[in-house]
Order: C-alpha cells, then structure tokens, then sequence
C-alpha cells in the first residue's frame, strides 16, 4: 500500500460513512465536512448514532467501520490505531469518560503532552527496539506553567490534578477535566461529545468559557450535542442535525434557533419524547 | 573435614548435618523429629490435585539437591550496609557470611545473629520458640525446613526497646542444586518495635535449579509492633517455598508486607495467629508473575482471642503462561469475640494463556464477628486503554500506566519509601519485555509522584458546588 503522508490542512472530511456496533449497523452513510477555524454543531436525538460518530472518528475498536471515509490532514485515518489520531491532531472529549485509578491526571498528561508533541509521521523508520527513549520530553516546569495556566481558565482546584483520572469525579469535573486536556494538548480538530450533559447552569459556562478560550484558526471543533442550551455560549457556524444514522439537515446558527423553538419532530416527523427543549 | 553433604534427603543426612555444625543434642532431636513428620507427610496437592500448582512443587527433584554446601573463603555479593539500616545479615547458599548491628542497639540488649550461634549461645530462647510458630506439622516442606536449616536470623528486641530504622537480611544463592533453608526467629518483647527486610535473590547458570525452604516466626508479645517486609525476587531455577507465621501478643501488631515477584514456582504459606486480645496481623501482598512463573499464596488470619483485628489486601498482575493460585482463610474461633476481619485479592491478567485463581474463605465459630471478603480477576479494561490512546499514548504504553495504576493503591500501603521504590522499579522492569520501550527507574516516579502546581490554588478555588 502506498505511504500516506499527512498534509498540513487540518480538515475533517467524512464521506459516506457506515458503521456498526455488535452487528447493528448505526451509521448509514455520514457526510460531513469540519474545517480548521471551524465550529459546527451535531445535534440530533438520542440514539441518532452522533455518539457512534464521535467514537468512530477516534477508532473505538468497538465499532466496524463498514464502509466509506474519514480524511484527517488527507490521510484516511480508519488505518490509524487512537494514538496515532490523536498524534496526528485529532481530539475527543469523552461523554463519558473512563477512569483510571492509580494513575493521576497530571502524569498522565505530562505522558499524553510528549506523545502528541512527538506527532505521528508514518514515513518515519519504524523505532529500532528500545529507542524510543528518544522522545524528547517535556521539561517539569514548563509542563506545570502550561497545566497552571490551563487549570485557571477552567477554574480547576489544584487538587484535582494529583487525583486519579476521573476516579470519584463528579460528572462536572469530569467535563472540566476532558477541557482541561484539550487545553494542554492543543489538538487541531476537537470532538466535544454531549461535554454539555449533566452540567449545572454555571459548569456550563465554565466549561464554554474554556472551549472558546481555545478557538481559533488553528482549531476546528465538532459539537455534539442534544440540547440547543450549550450553542448559547460557543456560536457554531453551521448546525448538523442527524437522524437514524445520517445528516439529515446542514445549516446555519439560525438551525440552532428553530430547533429550539420547534424541537426535533419538526425534522424527524416522530415525536421525540426524550427532548425537552429548553429556552 | 568436609563441610558439604552428600546428595540427596535422609536420615542420615540429618545427622550429619548436625554433627558437622557442632550442635547440641535437643536441637538434633527437633530436627529428626521434624526429619519422621517429613517422611510421613504427603506432598500437598490442595484442590486441583495433580493439576495445581503444588503438584509442580512436590515433583521437584529433591534427590538431586546437596542439602548443606559451605561458602568460599570470603562473603561476597552483598552491599555494604546502609545508612538506613540499623542491622544486616547476608546468607549465601547455606550459611550466613555477614552480619552487623548497630552497637547503640547492641548495648540496648538488641540480639542479631545468625540461627546456629543463636542456638549456641541463646539456647533458652531458641528451645523455647524454634518451631512454635510455624510447626513441623504446618507442611511437607515446613517438616524438611526444620529438618535441615541452615543460617538464618535470630533478632530479638528487648522490652520496650524502639529500632528506628530497618534491620536487614538478605538470602542469595548462586550454585545450582543448592538448597538453601535458612530460618528467621524474631521475637520482639513487651512494648518493642521494629522493622524488618528481607530480600531474596539468586544468579544460576541457565537451565539449573536450586531449592530455597525458608520458615519465618514472629512473636510479638503485649503491645509490641513489629513490621515484616519481604521481597521475593529470585532469578529464574528457584523452586521457592516458604512458611512465615506471626503470633501477636495482648495489644501486638504484625505488619506483613510481602511481595513475590521472582522464583520459577513459589509456594509461600503466610499467616498469623492473634493470640493475646486486642492483637492486630495485616497483610499487604503483591504478586507479578511473568513467562511460566506459578505462584501459589496461602495465607490465614487466624483469631484465637478477644476483640482482634485483621486485614488481608493482595494485588497482582499475572503475564504470559504464567499461574497465580490464591487461597486466603479468615478463621474465627470459638472464643474470638469482636472480631473484625477483612480479606481481599485482586488479579490483573494480561495475557489470554495467563491464569489467576484467587478464593477467599471464611470459617467462624464465633458470633459476635465482623468479616468479609472479596476478590476479583480481570483484563486490562478495554475502555480505560482507548481513553489513553485517544490522548495520544500507545497501546504499550498505556497498558503499563493501567497496571501501574493497577499496583498504585497497595503500593500506597506499604510503609517503606524506600521499599515503595524498590518494588515500583521491580515492577516497572518487569513490564518492560524485550521489543517495548526500556523503562528506567525515574518513570514510576514521574507516574505516581505528586506534583505541587505552584500558585494554581488559591485564586483557582472551584466554584461549583459539591464537586470537590
């Protein structure tokens, strides 16, 4: 096979694609196309498979990708193992995130930070055995400089940092913590899954606080979410809505708006009884 | 004269090791008392029988063993001691070859020496707790130990007296069919404390084997601590069986903290005996077992009086073909009211072909008693490993953080920073298989080691309510 080699446009392009979960097909031919600088928002019921998606784009083994695309930087990243996606500059804000005792937050993203600044260059010679050792680390205090700063933007206690990963977190500072390392990471393309969910009024805006800190050309982010609330704080430029698996309707903010005013079932043509929206 | 035996277990043998060290008849007839109950005693099979691990341990070529050999002109493969320790025996093979204490101790009343001039020279003692603890009867091997030991430790600690720092012993073997049976006596009076390490190690040719048999026992009489650290980590040719058993006095606390991590098999039977009302015996156990390792750990909280109390908690990590067995027994008698007693054992397998079987029990005569229990095998969990790699970390890589973090909250148990460390690095070479990344030693430490975040606090207090 040739040798992908990654361009330096970081824009997510998603052709026709289909995939399923333990025999169940979820996806049934997504088309969806988020550029670098970009903010779009995927809303759409439950059980539309944007969760499906968002765990699609990072290569959960859990899901079969059965046909079509994912590009990132014009690599087809389906042959990409998570890590090497996330090197390549792709991020995933989980809507739940696991946990894992005994490792603590600001190691592990110490760890992430040397792996994600290493990147990932498939035309590079595979590391002999044991060399790898040459990853240049982060320097101690530079690292603390960086989390110092990240946590005051998402206003997170230093204590927070010493904890497991999201070992007895509330579901708040779970969210803040998933923000937390966007921030530190510095990804190209974010995928903000239900990062709204289970948050109080002012986690919400904290939360959007920190993720509009980070916006920019360099950043393109992909919002899912089943309430229109959160797009009251990060302004996307055009609105998804998917429905049984496929993007049913492509717009502008002002989508947002009249899903707002006229729920899902002005779209689907079925009531939808998990949605309540709220003004 | 000669001073190493013939090949091979007997009678005779028993004798001779026992003319060749000097030693006083009654300890002649502990050992061929010990030397019937060995011969009568069938090999314990445990439940699977001939496909358990115990039947790996009773295969093994015991006739091909020299039972006592002597060192080389000079003791070495050991360090000198260190500023930590307020103690050091070093055993090689069958014998002890250094051995020092602090004199500050020593003028305290503090007795470190090895087993055969304690037995000399502390013969009241000896004769009146060697094989007390742990019976000939306890097992096979517990009967053969005590037929044929050599070397090891007697430390007793007057009443009140407070060793500060750690005493240290260390086990090495270096020739094949060697056995190696060396005893530890430990008896701390009335109000004393202390701390005791002990390391084990080996270097064998490729494709040899050795025997290490060691019995440990510990009698902390009223109100006295003592804390018993153990790392096992044995190259590859040990068969490893060890017997170690504590007997708490009134108000005596045993602190076991034992960790296995070498040895080709192991069999280590490990438990206390809460003698004396208010008594107290935890233990904080690790296992890591890689390649064809078969681990099998025993282990008894035995309550015999009022109002004790015991806590069990074993982690390991089972790799490759390798087989950890785990029996762990809460026993309450009949007189043991107020127990209160806790046993839990966690696996991790790595690989599809490793096997871990850990079973807790109960056995209660008392009804006035509070015990439980719990354990639990598992894989690395698939979700943990995809939210590390989404941040960008390999799959190896990962896979190490997830079974550090696996070992994380017992490594956080032990006492000992010094003992921490050595275990985390033990560990951390340990999953370093050959085609991965070579860890080094400061990478536990950049995992686990708490980090001050200067001036993030006091102005980034949350302000979400209930979330810290």
């Amino acid at each position: 096979m040739e040798k992908q080699i990654p361009n330096q446009t970081a824009e997510l392009v998603i052709r026709n694609l289909h995939a399923k979960v333990e025999g169940k097909e979820i996806l049934k031919g997504v088309d969806l196309i988020v550029r670098q600088g970009e903010t779009h928002a995927l809303m759409g019921p439950n059980g539309s498979g944007k969760s499906t998606l968002a765990n699609v784009i990072m290569g959960h083994p859990k899901y079969e990708v059965t046909a079509g695309e994912i590009l990132f930087k014009g690599m087809n990243v389906l042959e990409l193992s998570a890590d090497k996606r996330a090197r390549l500059g792709l991020f995933l804000a989980f809507q739940y995130p696991a946990s894992v005792p005994g490792v603590s937050v600001a190691n592990f993203l110490r760890r992430a930070l040397e792996s994600v600044r290493e990147g990932y260059d498939p035309t590079a010679p595979a590391q002999p055995t044991g060399q790898m050792d040459k990853r240049k680390g982060v320097p101690p205090a530079e690292f603390r400089k960086l989390l110092q700063d990240k946590m005051q933007i998402l206003k997170v206690d230093r204590s927070f940092i010493n904890r497991y990963i999201n070992e007895g977190f509330s579901g708040g500072e779970k969210k803040r913590a998933e923000i937390l390392q966007m921030a530190v990471l510095q990804p190209q393309m974010a995928v903000l899954d239900e990062t709204d969910s289970g948050l109080d009024i002012d986690a919400l805006k904290i939360v959007s606080d920190g993720v509009n800190a980070l916006t920019g050309p360099g950043l393109g982010i992909l919002i899912i979410t089943h309430y229109p609330r959160i797009l009251s704080y990060i302004k996307p430029e055009q609105v998804h809505v998917m429905y049984q698996g496929r993007i049913i309707r492509d717009g502008g903010p002002d989508l947002a708006l009249e899903l707002e005013q006229k729920g899902y079932e002005w779209l689907t043509g079925t009531p939808d009884q998990d949605v309540e929206v709220k003004v | 004269m000669t001073q190493t035996l013939t090949k091979g277990f007997s009678r005779a043998g028993v004798e001779a090791l026992s003319q060749l060290k000097g030693e006083p008849a009654w300890m002649l007839e502990k050992r061929l008392a010990a030397w019937e109950i060995y011969e009568q005693a069938p090999a314990p099979l445990g439940r699977r029988g001939d496909l358990g691990i115990l039947q790996r341990v009773a295969r093994y070529k015991y006739d091909a063993l020299t039972p006592y050999v002597a060192n080389g002109a000079h003791a070495n493969g050991h360090a000198a001691a260190q500023v930590w320790e307020s103690g050091l025996l070093v055993q090689q093979n069958s014998s002890v070859v250094a051995r020092e204490l602090d004199p500050a101790l020593a003028a305290k009343g503090v007795i470190l020496t090895d087993m055969d001039t304690a037995v000399r020279e502390q013969s009241e003692l000896v004769q009146q707790y060697f094989m007390t603890g742990v019976t000939p009867n306890a097992n096979k091997y517990a009967a053969l130990h005590a037929a044929f030991w050599s070397g090891g430790l007697f430390l007793y600690i007057p009443r009140g007296v407070v060793v500060d720092r750690p005493v240290l012993a260390r086990y090495l073997i270096n020739q094949p069919n060697v056995s190696s049976f060396p005893h530890t006596l430990l008896i701390a009076e009335q109000g004393s404390q202390v701390i005791y390490i002990e390391e084990t190690g080996s270097t064998l040719p490729e494709g040899t084997t050795a025997l290490f048999d060691g019995v440990a026992e510990i009698f902390a009489k009223d109100n006295a601590h003592i804390q018993f650290n153990s790392v096992q980590d044995f190259g590859p040719g040990i068969w490893n069986v060890t017997t170690k058993h504590g007997v708490p006095e009134k108000d005596g606390y045993i602190h076991w903290i034992v960790a296995d991590l070498g040895a080709d098999t192991t069999l280590a039977n490990l438990g206390t005996t809460m003698a004396g009302s208010g008594s107290n015996g935890d233990i904080v156990g690790v296992f890591f077992a890689t390649g064809s390792q078969f681990i099998q750990i025993n282990t008894l909280s035995d309550h015999a009086a009022l109002s004790t109390s015991a806590q069990t908690l074993f982690k390991g990590v089972v790799d490759d073909r390798a087989r950890v067995d785990f029996e762990g027994l809460i026993k309450v008698g009949h007189g043991a009211q107020q127990t209160n007693s806790y046993l839990s054992a966690h696996g991790l397998l790595l690989s599809d072909n490793a096997r871990a079987e850990l079973i807790p029990s109960l056995e209660i005569a008392a009804n006035d008693v509070r015990a439980s229990h719990g354990a639990t095998t598992g894989q690395v969990d698939a979700e943990q490993l995809f939210y590390l790699m989404c941040r960008g970390i390999p799959e190896n890589e990962a896979r190490r953080l997830i079974v550090q973090g696996f070992f994380e909250p017992i490594l956080d148990k032990i006492p000992s920073d010094e003992l921490r460390a050595r275990l985390r690095r033990s560990i951390v070479r340990k999953l370093a298989k050959e085609g991965q990344r070579i860890a080094d030693e400061t990478e536990w430490h950049d995992i686990t080691d708490h980090w001050d975040i200067e001036g993030a606090g006091a102005e980034a207090v949350a302000i979400l309510g209930g979330d810290e």
